[in-house]
């Protein structure tokens, strides 16, 4: 986690030492929803019977952004938010085992974006990749197992589209695609193994601000 | 406009981001044992921890012909006995050429501690402290009720600090418990179960209800089974390795699942007393990983001989030789349960507890879950073939 700690300030710095343009600054604020779509390697585990697994559920939280203008067309984002709550339930010949375990992740993201139209337009859609690096914190299981998931990094995409008020002002929707996978170890009487593929879709909507 | 100091910045964040990748949580029972010995041994001993499948004849008196606990005996190992029958432990010894015997001999209540020790040359050799029920902290072990010692691995390794004040890097120390664990686990387990399926089948609970119930019950069986395993390991280091021992083979324990004993099991039972002895097993490995020892897995030998009896020489490897009715007749009506520690192979004598036409020899089992001489005797060249491979002998 170190690096990273260190990485945000130096990057934003960076960023705002470069060239200074009008209005090349663009604040965020929305309302967003975490959908997993999630895939594992089925729990493997001594005394776990074949065909045991799990999936994930989708979270609501907010996210905050903040995207660097380095061009008219071309800005870098920093995307970050309250990290959202995952529950996982478990499925298949374990399905009796309910919700065993709950984490919220940590996911900054760090998105290129290329935006349509000329700046001043209405609409503005714009696309955008990047990267996404997701930590889980909270961890907690309702079983009496110490879980353990590894950090994922992985690309991100996302398509949104900017409504540009009068003044700064600016609303906003996107849709995003993010690869986050993870390793999971729970310990307890014995040690279950999994491997999570998230595949979470992510919708935002929201304010924003230019300044 | 310049757009590189984006594009340098977003490569950097993108390093830095891997750089925080991985962070895998750590697995246990991944790791390996670590600087055990690679040089050949000059062994002055045998010293043996266990329970019955490394009893050299701690309950002989329990077999006595004249009923008094006097010899001679017509059983006391858990095999198919007779004047020449040993187990594996011995034929190590005797291939290092070495002696072990009894670290204790007696049963139901009177017992006498390294009875070789009337022979003062022999004071040395009462290194075999496998008992048949032992456990590995618990002294009440598998048949204590009957008269059985079952004096646990903690005490067997204490007994021997007692008698001989530490261990040597002359000894050879070979452990092999945990099966009588899993028995006493699989017992609570299947009266849980009863319980569970007795509920569930009346309808006071509903079938997840009784999955989940059956789920914790064997969850519960595991937890025990890791505190045992952990226990050992601990023995090992602060108990054997801390007080002198350099050569320590740590056998896995036998998965009982796989002998006829489990056989006789239905299927989801087995696979709860297999699930026992993986449980075990994981524990015990990642109790001494990074220890000086050697872990031997006999699993691996039992599993193959089990796939390819021809092998090994064996023609049965699923039926017992002892026969339980016999066994009740020389018992006197004693043991209805074919034990193989009275178990005499001896053709043509009163006493003979073999099934017709089964071998000592070529038959793998002698009762539900312990060795034949002739398995013992596929064990010991297993175990040998695994010291060879460390460099030890």
């Amino acid at each position: 986690m170190k690096p990273i700690l260190h990485a945000w300030p130096a990057l934003v710095l960076a960023l705002g030492s470069a060239a200074a343009q009008a209005q090349d600054n663009v604040a965020k604020f929305g309302v967003t929803r975490y959908d997993t779509h999630s895939k594992t390697s089925g729990i493997a585990g001594i005394g776990i019977p074949p065909g045991a697994d799990a999936s994930t559920g989708d979270a609501t939280t907010w996210l905050l952004t903040y995207e660097r203008m380095v061009t008219p067309q071309i800005g870098v984002e920093l995307v970050a938010g309250k990290p959202p709550k995952i529950t996982a339930q478990a499925t298949g010949s374990v399905a009796f085992l309910g919700e065993v375990m709950s984490a919220h992740s940590v996911s900054p993201t760090v998105l290129v974006n290329w935006h349509f139209g000329a700046p001043g337009a209405l609409l503005r859609p714009y696309v955008g990749a990047g990267i996404n690096y997701t930590k889980f914190t909270g961890v907690r299981s309702n079983y009496p197992w110490q879980v353990g998931l590894s950090d994922s990094v992985g690309p991100a995409v996302q398509a949104g589209l900017d409504v540009n008020l009068s003044g700064a002002w600016v609303l906003w929707a996107s849709v995003a695609m993010v690869k986050v996978k993870s390793d999971l170890v729970a310990v307890g009487a014995t040690v279950l193994q999994t491997t999570i593929d998230f595949r979470p879709r992510v919708y935002s909507a929201g304010v924003g601000y230019r300044f | 406009m310049n757009f590189r100091p984006s594009w340098w910045l977003a490569a950097v964040a993108a390093a830095a981001l891997v750089a925080c990748g991985g962070n895998d949580p750590y697995v246990p029972g991944s790791g390996s044992t670590q600087g055990a010995p690679t040089t050949k041994g000059s062994f002055t001993a045998v010293v043996s921890f266990g329970d019955s499948l490394s009893d050299v004849g701690t309950y002989a008196p329990a077999t006595s012909l004249t009923q008094n606990g006097q010899a001679p005996y017509f059983g006391g190992r858990f095999s198919t006995n007779s004047a020449t029958a040993t187990v594996w432990v011995e034929n190590l010894a005797t291939q290092l050429g070495l002696l072990v015997t009894p670290a204790e001999v007696g049963f139901a209540g009177t017992s006498v501690k390294c009875p070789a020790a009337a022979s003062p040359a022999l004071a040395s050799t009462c290194t075999g402290y496998g008992q048949g029920g032992a456990r590995i902290t618990d002294p009440s072990g598998i048949g204590k009720a009957g008269g059985a010692l079952t004096v646990p691995v903690k005490t067997q390794i204490a007994n021997h600090l007692a008698r001989f004040g530490s261990f040597k890097s002359s000894d050879l120390v070979l452990l092999l418990a945990g099966d009588n664990d899993i028995f006493v686990q699989m017992g609570l387990f299947a009266a849980t179960a009863a319980q569970v399926q007795a509920d569930a089948a009346a309808g006071r609970i509903t079938p997840d209800q009784a999955q989940l119930a059956l789920f914790q019950a064997q969850s519960t069986a595991q937890g025990a089974m890791k505190l045992a395993a952990l226990e050992l390991a601990g023995y090992v280091k602060d108990q054997i390795i801390a007080k002198g021992a350099t050569y320590v083979a740590v056998l896995l324990t036998l998965d009982p699942a796989i002998t006829p004993s489990g056989n006789a099991l239905p299927a989801d039972a087995r696979g709860v007393e297999s699930a026992l002895a993986d449980t075990f097993n994981l524990w015990l490995r990642e109790g001494l990983t990074g220890q000086p020892v050697k872990l031997i897995d006999p699993n691996v030998l039992l599993r193959d001989a089990l796939a390819t009896p021809s092998k090994y020489g064996l023609v049965n490897v699923t039926h017992p030789t002892c026969d339980a009715d016999k066994i009740k007749l020389i018992t006197g009506g004693r043991v209805s349960d074919g034990s193989s520690l009275f178990c005499n192979a001896t053709p043509g004598v009163v006493f003979n507890g073999m099934r017709t036409g089964a071998d000592a020899n070529t038959w793998l089992f002698a009762d539900g879950v312990h060795p034949t001489t002739g398995g013992h005797r596929m064990l010991s060249n297993y175990i040998a073939e695994q010291l060879k491979s460390f460099g030890w002998i």
